[in-house]
């Protein structure tokens, strides 16, 4: 078998931050540090200062709840948190507060699944478990990590509440492994737990072999389109070492996104034992059916449940829908052009190709568009009206992402429009005709032909006339001319 | 048990001290690593009473002695950011705001 | 002794207070007096690792007595000055542990007691030695120097809490904090001739207290008789929403519930654990029993059975590493604690360096012995049989309480050991916690008691009860108090 044929597996584990927490996960400290100065997001107990004790903020809780919940999860009936040992600069107690499966202790959830869309085929995705967790602060270096003469670490983010969400082994190719996080941070974003904007808010870590060889895990993979970069760069590099007869070591790689490649992690020095047990700090709670039930009734409408009524209520197909669904401001963007320009289909295929590439082009966040509904709704209408052509549509529409362009003021203001008045452009044709015999001549014999006069005509116009009616009508004075002699 | 306990205590005159050493990130002096051996084995052997209590396969672990349900606090953010580094002015050395640590590498 | 103004230095601390209501310059009468007495003493006791400055406390009275005047008729401990362990966090006053780690770390926080003694306008004297990081049982386990017992200069005072317990017994402070985790109030309460008490874990906050082994630490107040007992317990029991095992209970005045208690004088059932008396020293075993039979000729005595012995001190001592060996994992020497030079080293390499500096023998060999206990292929064998144990003991005493509503041993099967005694046989000193460790296993409250001397040597019996029946401790040491006559000893060191 050549390394061509051999299956690839893929397991995915990924940490979000719950960046709609006001607090962190253990303390009141204010949570909200991206913008603020090193260490002033601090409290004695996300130093770890001696003698501090941890206090559960409720809101985590009821979050990662409802997370269980969108991803089919079996919710456990005891939150329990237990400490994972093990020294690093950026860890400030040495332990970090986590869950685990063990002896009388067990994650929040396990054992659900994740729907993905992959090339029109669709897949399931096994959940493993979630676990809530605090983050680490942030190691700072001066130059790189290896001349750096010592390290400097910031605590805002320490003590931020995570969810570590760890799959099933179950994808075959980074386009699904892509697909799984693009459903995952949608399924997030519309629970409204977190803002997958926010620099570092998600953090993907990569387990991927080829069947029948070690185990590689890629750290660091901070964005979608990266998780696929990563992973097809790892199966190319891989894929060489196979066929060239060598073996893959079980090892920790790191995710370099500048350059593009994965580099080997240090081998680390001691056995990893990171000796958990329940946080004697920490008491159980027994989350009673009700108090589950209580969150779970809250929770807003999901991806999947969007998709489908999307292909009910607009009559998409699965294809667009997903596409539409998946980019939550993009639905919501389409949803409410929809109340006022009702050709569904033409509104999503606007969306989901032409639209969507001016924002990527323009490198835009949603808030970033000046484009409005109405805006979309108006363009639409008037190219369904014929005053705009499909080429005038595409012309305009950067200008209305970009600058907010009122389409009706400026094609009134600057005579941006197309002549369609047949008796006007009827006018237009005779003269045409009457002043160039030699064209007419020709056209009667070639039909090819005709479209000289065409350019005639719409050289009259100043290129405003529609050129299909003017076809038309130079079509039918020729009949007429034909009939006649 | 008491096969399992004799090689444990062998283990213990070979590499368990190193290995502990290693994973909590301490050292003994020759002197102390001297003392600590024979210590440590008569310690393991009160340890090991434990081994010989019946009936405890089947006991779940007590690890939260008093039963209390886990407080849970509300999402309201109580303290005012700590912009002149109270928290850490007097015992950490700080580098433009930042703490000065090891290096991660070498 | 001298007395001023009807104060001296073995004034009960209830009296104190009274006398500081009325006239709040007795405070620096009182001050002038507890100073002079340190000066005195202090050099051969060696109970404190930092004394407040006597100016620093004046000013400090003097700004309570004008900033918080319409207050101070109904504060607790008005002018009280309170000598606190080590372990203790205090804002701005350095908290060291009676470790080198922690030999220039001040805290940037109070404990919540600290607090609580602060709203009360108690004065925080001083910090007292203690075992390092409260692990050992005769305060020699100190990085700084090992304190003295005041009855006898070349005796321990017992440990982890003995600086506290000698300052109170050398007349150095009326009243004291300590912290216990398998007998670290009680055991130098015993030794110095004091009352201690283990509060029922969760009734009063940890917040702030550096942690030895968190499921069995509370912090408990220490005093020279049950009432002042009873009076620094009302001002720290109480729930605390910085610590998630604080239970919920409300405030509670322990001082009207004693006296509530003595005017009433129900009569009980006491069970006399048999073999705890058994294990004791004969000089240890004979005074006691006096104690019980004081008690027996009141109230209804059963004598009671302990199945286990050794399991009970192995099941302590491998929970209490084992958390230990997490809760000072922490001690890095990065935001705070012992500093080494961090230039062109590795994190390792520095950690390393550190933690061997900074923690002395016997808290190393029990984070090592911690790790093992938790490690993978032990985990099991050890510290999860040990808490298979400790349910099976729970068990054992929740069937014990239905029965009887205390239960009475010596606290300390010994004598106040000779300084070097015990480092000489770990094992003997981890076995003389046998009578203390129950009470943290299983979460009761417990409480010292001295009833005699043996060669000028104090002697104490323990009380345990079930969880939040602290009330009826005190109303038995109180009726214990009357009977002996042991109560505001100050001893005269040489
Ligand atoms: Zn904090």
């Amino acid at each position: 078998m050549t390394a061509k044929e051999l299956k690839v597996i893929i397991g995915l584990e990924v940490h979000v931050q719950l960046t709609s927490l006001k607090t962190k996960l253990f303390c009141p400290t204010p949570a909200n540090y991206r913008e603020s100065p090193p260490n002033t997001h601090v409290c004695p107990v996300c130093l770890g200062l001696p003698g501090v004790l941890p206090v559960v903020n409720r809101k985590a809780v009821e979050y990662a709840i409802a997370v269980a919940k969108a991803l089919n999860c079996e919710i456990s009936d005891k939150l329990i948190f237990v400490r994972k040992h093990y020294f690093y600069p950026d860890l400030p107690k040495n332990y970090q507060i986590s869950q685990y499966i063990g002896p009388g202790f067990t994650s929040i959830a396990k054992n659900g699944y994740v729907t993905i869309y992959v090339q029109g085929k669709k897949k399931i995705v096994r959940i493993r478990r979630i676990n809530i967790e605090e983050d680490p602060g942030r190691i700072i270096y001066i130059g790189s990590i290896e001349t750096s003469p010592y390290s400097l670490i910031d605590y805002n983010r320490s003590g931020v509440a995570l969810l570590e969400i760890v799959t099933e082994p179950d994808m075959e190719n980074p386009k699904e492994a892509r697909a799984f996080v693009e459903k995952l941070i949608a399924i997030l974003e519309y629970l409204g737990v977190t803002n997958p904007e926010l620099e570092g808010a998600f953090r993907v870590d990569a387990n991927i072999s080829f069947e029948g060889y070690g185990r590689v895990e890629i750290k660091n993979i901070g964005s979608v389109k990266d998780v696929e970069r990563a992973l097809t760069y790892e199966i190319v590099r891989q894929r060489r070492i196979i066929e060239q007869g060598g073996k893959i070591e079980r090892e920790t790689r790191h995710w370099d996104p500048e350059k593009g490649i994965t580099v080997p992690l240090r081998v680390k020095e001691v056995e990893e034992d990171y000796r958990y047990f329940p946080d004697p700090d920490l008491p159980p709670l027994r989350m009673s059916r009700e108090f589950i039930e209580k969150i779970i009734k809250s929770m807003p409408e999901l991806p999947d449940e969007r998709i489908e009524r999307f292909m009910k209520q607009y009559n998409l197909d699965e294809y667009r829908a997903t596409v539409l669904v998946l980019i939550k401001w993009l639905a919501d963007f389409f949803e409410e052009t929809a109340k006022m320009y009702n050709d569904y289909k033409k509104l999503a295929d606007l969306l989901i190709t032409d639209f969507l590439r001016w924002v990527h082009e323009y490198n835009l966040s949603p808030s970033a568009i000046k484009a409005t509904p109405t805006h979309i709704a108006k363009l639409l209408s008037l190219w369904d009206k014929g005053i705009l052509t499909s080429k005038m549509v595409k012309e305009l529409l950067p200008r209305i992402v970009l600058e907010g362009l009122d389409i009706e003021k400026y094609v009134e203001t600057t005579g941006y429009v197309r002549i369609t008045d047949r008796s006007y452009l009827h006018k237009i044709v005779e003269e045409v005709m009457n002043e160039n015999p030699k064209a007419v001549k020709d056209a009667l014999s070639n039909p090819k032909a005709i479209n000289y006069i065409v350019g005639l005509v719409m050289k009259k116009t100043n290129g405003k006339a529609d050129p299909q009616i003017v076809k038309n009508i130079i079509e039918e004075m020729l009949n007429k001319l034909r009939e006649g002699s | 048990m008491f096969t399992l306990y004799k090689v444990m205590i062998s283990m213990l005159h070979d590499n368990i001290i190193e290995y502990l050493e290693r994973l909590a990130l301490l050292k003994f002096s020759d002197e102390e690593r001297e003392k600590l051996r024979k210590e440590v084995e008569k310690i393991i052997e009160l340890f090991n009473a434990l081994l010989k209590v019946e009936g405890l396969d089947n006991v779940e672990p007590l690890y939260h002695v008093i039963e209390l349900e886990l407080p849970l606090r509300d999402d309201e953010p109580l303290h005012h950011l700590d912009m002149e580094h109270e928290m850490l002015k007097d015992n950490a050395i700080l580098e433009n705001g930042y703490v000065k640590a090891p290096k991660t590498v070498g | 002794m001298s007395i001023v103004g009807g104060i001296s230095l073995n004034t009960p601390v209830y009296r104190l207070v009274e006398e500081f209501r009325t006239d709040p310059s007795k405070i620096f009468n009182y001050l002038d007096m507890i100073y002079k007495n340190i000066d005195r003493v202090e050099s051969k006791v060696k109970a404190f690792i930092t004394i407040v400055p006597q100016e620093t406390l004046y000013s400090y009275v003097e700004a309570l007595l004008k900033e918080q005047k319409e207050r101070i008729s109904s504060m607790r401990l008005l002018g009280v000055p309170i000598a606190v362990k080590d372990n203790i966090s205090t804002k701005g006053i350095r908290t060291t542990c009676a470790s080198r780690m922690l030999e220039s770390y001040i805290p940037p926080y109070n404990a919540t007691v600290i607090e609580r003694i602060i709203r009360e306008g108690g004065l925080i004297i001083g910090k007292t030695n203690m075992d390092e990081f409260a692990m050992g049982s005769t305060t020699e386990t100190s990085a700084f120097f090992p304190t003295r017992n005041p009855w006898d200069l070349s005796r321990v005072p017992g440990g982890s809490s003995g600086g506290s317990a000698a300052a109170l017994v050398a007349g150095e402070a009326p009243l004291a904090l300590g912290s216990d985790t398998g007998g670290s109030i009680r055991n130098p309460a015993a030794f110095c001739g004091i009352y201690g008490l283990k509060p029922t874990y969760g009734l009063v906050s940890r917040y702030g207290l550096i942690a030895y082994a968190s499921s069995m630490d509370q912090i408990g107040p220490m005093a020279r008789n049950t009432i002042d007992l009873a009076l620094m317990l009302s001002v720290i029991a109480g729930h605390d929403p910085h610590d998630s095992t604080s239970l919920p209970a409300p405030p509670k005045d322990y001082v009207m519930a004693l006296k509530e208690l003595d005017s009433k004088e129900p009569k009980l059932k006491i069970g006399i654990i048999k073999e705890l008396f058994e294990v004791a020293e004969e000089e240890v075993r004979k005074v006691a029993l006096k104690a019980v039979d004081m008690l027996c000729s009141y109230h209804e005595c059963t004598t009671i059975s302990l199945p286990y012995r050794t399991e009970v001190v192995a099941a302590y001592y491998i929970i209490a590493m084992a958390e230990a060996s997490s809760n000072l994992a922490r001690f890095d020497g990065v935001r705070y604690g012992l500093k080494v030079s961090f230039e062109n080293r590795g994190w390792r390499d520095v950690y390393t360096e550190v933690r061997t500096k900074g923690f002395g023998y016997e808290v190393k060999k029990r984070i090592a012995l911690g790790t093992y206990v938790l490690s993978v292929g032990y985990r099991d064998m050890y510290y999860i049989r040990a808490l298979k144990f400790r349910r099976i003991l729970k068990e054992t005493f929740d069937s014990i309480f239905k029965n009887v509503d205390a239960v009475i041993s010596p606290t300390m099967p010994i004598l106040p050991p000779r300084l070097g005694e015990f480092a000489k046989d770990p094992i003997k000193m981890y076995m003389a916690d046998i009578n203390t460790v129950i009470a943290n296993l299983i979460g009761a409250p417990a409480i010292s008691i001295p009833v005699g001397f043996y060669n000028n040597l104090p002697i104490a019996v323990q009380l345990m009860s079930k969880p939040l029946t602290e009330d009826i401790l005190l109303y038995l040491s109180l009726q214990l108090e009357r009977r002996t006559g042991l109560k505001d000893l100050i001893a005269e060191v040489p």
